[in-house]
Order: structure tokens, then C-alpha cells, then sequence
């Protein structure tokens, strides 16, 4: 079934436009991997879906229902983000930063009960991280922060998940580790997943589909297989892809030494 | 990874021990919070017995077993029952609450601009309310007038600099430039009254009540500045919580389902009503609204829950505090606004050399 479908979304940032005509849907229980060049729009997109912007034309909907019908709240217990790279300016521990996804259930003078901590607790003992329930966030390692982010995001629970280039800080074990935990939670609670993403190894290894954009528009999309093909990735990225396959049977793209011709972009 | 097969054995050992460390920090909390309560305590005792005039504890006693009724009158000397009615009380309790409103809108502010070096008087309401009182100043104003026209000023300053940054791109950034931009203006407002007002009876009663003191304070000020300043640290009291997510940033709060936007508002007029109020009786009071926040933040944690309370607290423990030491200095009273700045900023310069970097992240 359907959870997320984004119909005809276009977004512009004063003159600029950022979107045109963004089309897709995505199935509960996949995980749906956005890629694209920088600037090409992905962060826009995800925040058109969040409601953190709103869209000029178009619509997204969940299950159905266009997200401009939903409360802030409501749209709350049915969407959660989990940031690009989090500074926080003060040192909230762990379990106070996984409480706060109470927020939307509160009213304005409302505040945690014992239980909702408790809850909380739970949801960080879920992800094996209740040892660094009483750290303060701004003192984890980079990894460890993304895994208290994901365990907030879980405890908001929502039906779609969506993450913000959840690996740019992480280092090579670490993007695994936090992929591997994503790829299970969305497996086990019947998510629908969306990632923006830089490396489309990751992309490949990890998403069951793709929606790749450039410059705004959707350049292909699809299931992966269909659509993780050297002539797709090198006329979106605009540089010399070759996809091997390793001995263990899964594909992977590398770079073609083109070097001194290539421009940033 | 997903622990939910754990044996049973293991998973009693992890009870006991969770139960053991989830109440450790609560009672600390508790016996944090009753120091400083006594605290308040002693400074109050110490504040109503020294000064040009001191009453010994016996009198003070006796004063109070005849207010309440179990003693007669005759029992201490007139003297000492209207210096301690008429003079002390009012001024201390405005000094804890002054100091409290200042804190617990230096905590609301850093909250809300996620910066632990913001001052309440960030959107303008000082320059704005001094402003306001140099102008009452000039126009021989009663003094009813000049906390009016102070409040009132204050109020303008932060609705103007707010509707410059809501019409801007409502960003924290906006608002804080607005913020800059305004208190420029009445700033400037000031230095022309002051340029303009008599030089040997507007300017030193200009120049001494922008210095910030409690001298002058009596049972009007203190029922009126009290009253407004009560109301607002029960109204941040009962939505501090909500500040916890909103330091986390608009785009975040947002995501987790809060009404940024309005709820910016709300603690922006409950904050500015407090610190209008403050100025508007007292004058200029500056560093506390800054100094003790973050001290508050470094004994109880940054959880808004506990932060309110225990800045409230210690806000008026430190006025208070101030305001005696300043009133029983050799040579004479001092305004109190100097002590706070000789006392606060080396603080403050010690704590900044002290914090671990993660706490300044931004």
C-alpha cells in the first residue's frame, strides 16, 4: 500500500525555483533513497514533505490524505526527521533529548510524565543505547548522536521516517551501523523510509528504491535495480561512472579517472 | 540489536540498577533546591538586621511575634518596627523579586536564541525603558509617571524590534539584529534627552537612575513591580518545559509538532513583561539576567523543567545579596547596578575559562 505520495510539487525560494513537478510515491515497509548532485534540491524536497515548508502547488500526501489537512501536532505523530547534523547550544542528556518527542502530545503548559520517561527509556534500550541515557548530547561522538536522533524520531512513532544525509558525519563502520538500524526499524515496524543520501553505493546497498533528482526535476526513478545503471548515475552527477560487481554478487559504482576535466558544480 | 529477548536473570540485575541511578540524581535535585532555599533564608534574615540602622535578632523576633499578632507593640522601639515595615521589606522583597525576573528571563531568552550568551535585554527592553524614564525625567514626572512611562517604553522597544523580525524572514537571527537595530534608537533617544535635560537637577537624576538601585523602593513599587513580576515567573514556570524543545531550534521543534511561532511570542511578552517591570522600578540592573542563568545551568543541568525554578532562586538570592552589601559598603551606599557588573563580569570571565567546550557549542 501507498503511504507517501508527492503529486506535481513545485517549490521556490523567492525567484529561485528549487522544484518543478516532483512525482512520486513509495510503499510502506521500503526504504526510498533520494539522490542527487548538491543543490539539486533533496533537503528542499524532505522539508516539503516534513510541512516545514509549504508548497506553493502540489500536494503530498500520506495515506491518502493531503499533510495540509493535518495539524502541526498531528502531522507530528505521523512524520518524524531526524536532522542532518544536530548542535545543540545546550547539554540536554540523551534521554531528555528522546522525551521531547513527547512535545506534540502535550498541551502548552504540559511537560513529561515518570511514565513518558520511562518510555523513553525504553526506546533507547531498543536501539542498545541505554547506557548513554544520562550523557549529555553534545559531548557523543558523531555516531552516537545520529542513534539518539534516530531513537527520538522512533519515539515519536511515526508511520514515515525521514533522514537528512544521516551518514555525512559518520565515518565508514559508522554509516553501516546507522544504515543497518534503519534498514531493520523500517523492517520491523512497517515504515516508509526516505534518505537523502551523497554516496549511491549506500544508496544501492540499503534503498529498494530511488528518486533521483537534478536541478529541481526528477531526473529517474524506480525500484533499484531497474534504475542504478552507469548511463543514469553519469548524466545526473555529469562525470564518468563505471558500476563493477564484486565477487559476493552486489554492484557498486566507481569513478573513472577523468581527472583535470571535471568541474565543481 | 533490537533487545527485546534478554533473559530474565539479567533483566532484574538491569532494573536494580537502573531504579539505583534514576534516584540519585533526583535527590541531589532536592537537596540542591533546599540549599537554596536556605540560602534565601539567611539573606533575607541578614538583609532585615544590617544597615545604618541595625535591628538585633531579639527585636526582630519580638516585631514579628507582634505583626502576627502574639506579642503587644511596646515591647521594641517605634523606630526599629517602621525602619524594618516602611524601609527593609519592600526593598527586599523587590530585590529577590527583581532578581528573579531577571533570571528566569535570561533563561527564557538563551532558550529561545539558543545562545547562552544572551541578555534579556536583547530585544531592547532596557534601552527602551531607560528611555522611557529619562523622558519622564525631563518632563518633571511623578514618580508613579516615570514606571509607567519606563514600562510602557519597554514594551514599545520589544513589540517594535519584534515586528521588524516577524516581518523579516522571523528568523532568531532577524530578531536578534532587530533587536540591535531598536535599542540603537532609543539609545540615541536617550543621549538627546540627555544632552537637552538641566545639567544640575535632570541629568545627575537621569545618569543615577539608569545606574540601577532598590534605594528608593517603597510598598507602591514593590506591590505593583511585584505583582506583574509574580504573575510572569508563574507563567514561565508553568510553560518551561516547552522551552526545551524550542532550544533545540525553529526547524526541529517544528518537526516534533511545536507551534513555534506563537509560542516564541508568548515567552517573549511573558519575559519582556518581567524585565519592564524590574526596570521600570529599579532602574538598571545589568548581569544578572546573564551570569546567573548560566550558573544555574551548571549546578542543575539544561533541562528547562528544573533550570526555571533554581534560576528564580538563586536570581533573588544573588540580588538580594547585592543590594545589602551594597546599602552597608564603608563610605555610603553605591546603586546596586555597579555591584552587579564588578561582581558579575569577573564571574562570568572565570566561568568562561572554566566550561568544558562542549558546552558552548554554538
Amino acid at each position: 500500500m501507498e503511504i507517501l505520495s508527492v503529486h506535481d510539487l513545485s517549490f521556490d525560494y523567492a525567484t529561485n525555483p528549487v522544484l518543478k513537478d516532483i512525482g512520486f510515491s513509495v510503499e510502506a515497509g521500503t526504504i526510498c533513497g533520494l539522490l542527487g548532485p548538491n543543490a539539486s534540491g533533496k533537503t528542499t524536497l524532505l522539508k516539503c514533505i516534513s510541512g516545514i515548508l509549504k508548497t506553493k502547488k502540489g500536494q503530498v500526501s500520506i495515506g491518502g490524505k493531503a499533510v495540509g489537512e493535518f495539524s502541526k501536532k498531528a502531522i507530528a505523530g505521523l512524520i518524524a526527521v531526524v536532522p542532518q547534523c544536530a548542535t545543540v547550544a545546550f547539554s540536554f542528556t540523551s534521554l531528555q533529548m528522546v522525551v521531547m518527542a513527547r512535545v506534540a502530545r502535550l498541551g502548552v503548559s504540559g511537560r513529561p510524565s515518570r511514565k513518558d520517561y520511562q518510555d523513553a527509556e525504553a526506546a533507547l534500550a531498543e536501539l542498545g543505547l541505554e547506557h548513554l541515557k544520562n550523557r549529555a548530547f553534545t559531548e557523543l561522538s558523531g555516531g552516537e548522536k545520529q542513534m539518539v536522533l534516530l531513537a527520538r524520531a522512533i519515539f515519536q512513532n511515526p508511520c514515515l521516517l525521514l533522514l537528512d544525509e544521516p551518514t555525512s558525519h559518520l565515518d565508514f563502520k559508522n554509516q553501516h551501523v546507522i544504515l543497518d538500524m534503519v534498514q531493520t526499524i523500517t523492517g520491523a515496524k512497517n515504515l516508509t523510509t526516505i534518505i537523502t543520501l551523497h554516496d549511491p553505493n549506500l544508496a544501492a546497498r540499503y534503498c529498494s528504491r530511488m528518486v533521483m533528482l537534478k536541478q529541481g526535476r526528477v531526473h529517474r526513478k524506480g525500484r533499484t535495480e531497474d534504475v542504478f545503471e552507469e548511463r543514469t548515475l553519469e548524466s545526473m552527477y555529469g562525470m564518468k561512472v563505471s558500476i563493477e560487481n564484486s565477487c559476493h554478487g552486489k554492484c557498486f559504482v566507481m569513478p573513472l579517472a577523468d581527472r583535470g576535466k571535471s568541474t565543481l558544480n | 540489536m533490537l533487545r527485546h529477548a534478554a533473559c530474565g536473570q539479567r533483566q532484574i540485575d538491569f532494573e536494580l540498577i537502573e531504579t539505583a541511578d534514576e534516584e540519585k540524581p533526583m535527590r541531589s535535585n532536592k537537596i540542591i533546591f533546599l540549599l537554596a532555599s536556605i540560602a534565601l533564608c539567611s539573606a533575607v534574615l541578614l538583609a532585615v538586621s544590617t544597615g545604618k540602622y541595625p535591628i538585633d535578632f531579639p527585636t526582630l523576633g519580638r516585631l514579628f511575634f507582634s505583626l502576627i499578632g502574639l506579642e503587644g507593640t511596646g515591647n521594641f522601639p517605634a523606630q526599629s518596627a517602621l525602619v524594618l515595615w516602611s524601609v527593609r521589606l519592600p526593598r527586599i522583597l523587590m530585590a529577590i523579586m527583581t532578581g528573579a525576573a531577571l533570571s528566569v528571563a535570561g533563561v527564557v531568552f538563551q532558550g529561545l536564541f539558543k545562545n547562552p550568551l544572551v541578555s534579556p535585554a536583547i530585544l531592547g527592553v532596557t534601552s527602551g525603558a531607560n528611555f522611557g524614564a529619562a523622558l519622564a525625567l525631563l518632563f518633571g514626572a511623578s514618580a508613579m509617571m516615570l514606571e509607567a512611562s519606563a514600562f510602557i517604553c519597554g514594551l514599545i522597544a520589544v513589540s517594535i524590534a519584534y515586528q521588524i523580525g516577524k516581518r523579516g524572514d522571523n528568523s532568531v537571527t532577524t530578531l536578534v539584529l532587530a533587536g540591535v537595530i531598536v535599542s540603537a534608537l532609543f539609545m540615541s533617544g536617550l543621549s538627546y534627552i540627555k544632552c537637552k535635560a538641566d545639567p544640575y537637577g535632570q541629568l545627575p537624576a537621569i545618569v543615577f537612575w539608569t545606574m540601577g538601585s532598590f534605594n528608593s523602593v517603597s510598598w507602591g513599587d514593590a506591590s505593583r513591580g511585584g505583582a506583574l513580576i509574580l504573575v510572569g515567573l508563574l507563567l514561565s514556570y508553568l510553560f518551561r518545559w516547552g522551552l526545551n524543545p524550542m532550544a533545540l531550534g525553529d526547524e526541529e521543534a517544528m518537526s516534533l509538532g511545536v507551534d513555534v511561532s506563537g509560542r516564541r511570542a508568548c515567552h517573549i511578552l511573558i519575559a519582556t513583561l518581567m524585565v519592564a517591570a524590574a526596570t521600570a522600578s529599579c532602574g538598571n540592573i545589568g548581569w544578572v539576567g546573564l551570569v546567573i542563568p548560566h550558573m544555574s545551568r551548571m549546578i542543575v543541568g539544561a533541562d528547562h523543567d528544573l533550570l526555571i525554578p533554581f534560576s528564580a532562586l538563586l536570581g533573588g538570592v544573588f540580588m538580594l545579596c547585592m543590594d545589602t552589601l551594597a546599602r552597608t559598603l564603608p563610605g555610603g551606599e553605591i546603586p546596586v547596578g555597579i555591584l552587579t557588573a564588578i561582581i558579575g563580569a569577573p564571574c562570568f570571565g572565570y566561568l568562561l575559562i572554566r566550561t568544558k567546550r562542549s558546552d558552548w557549542s554554538t
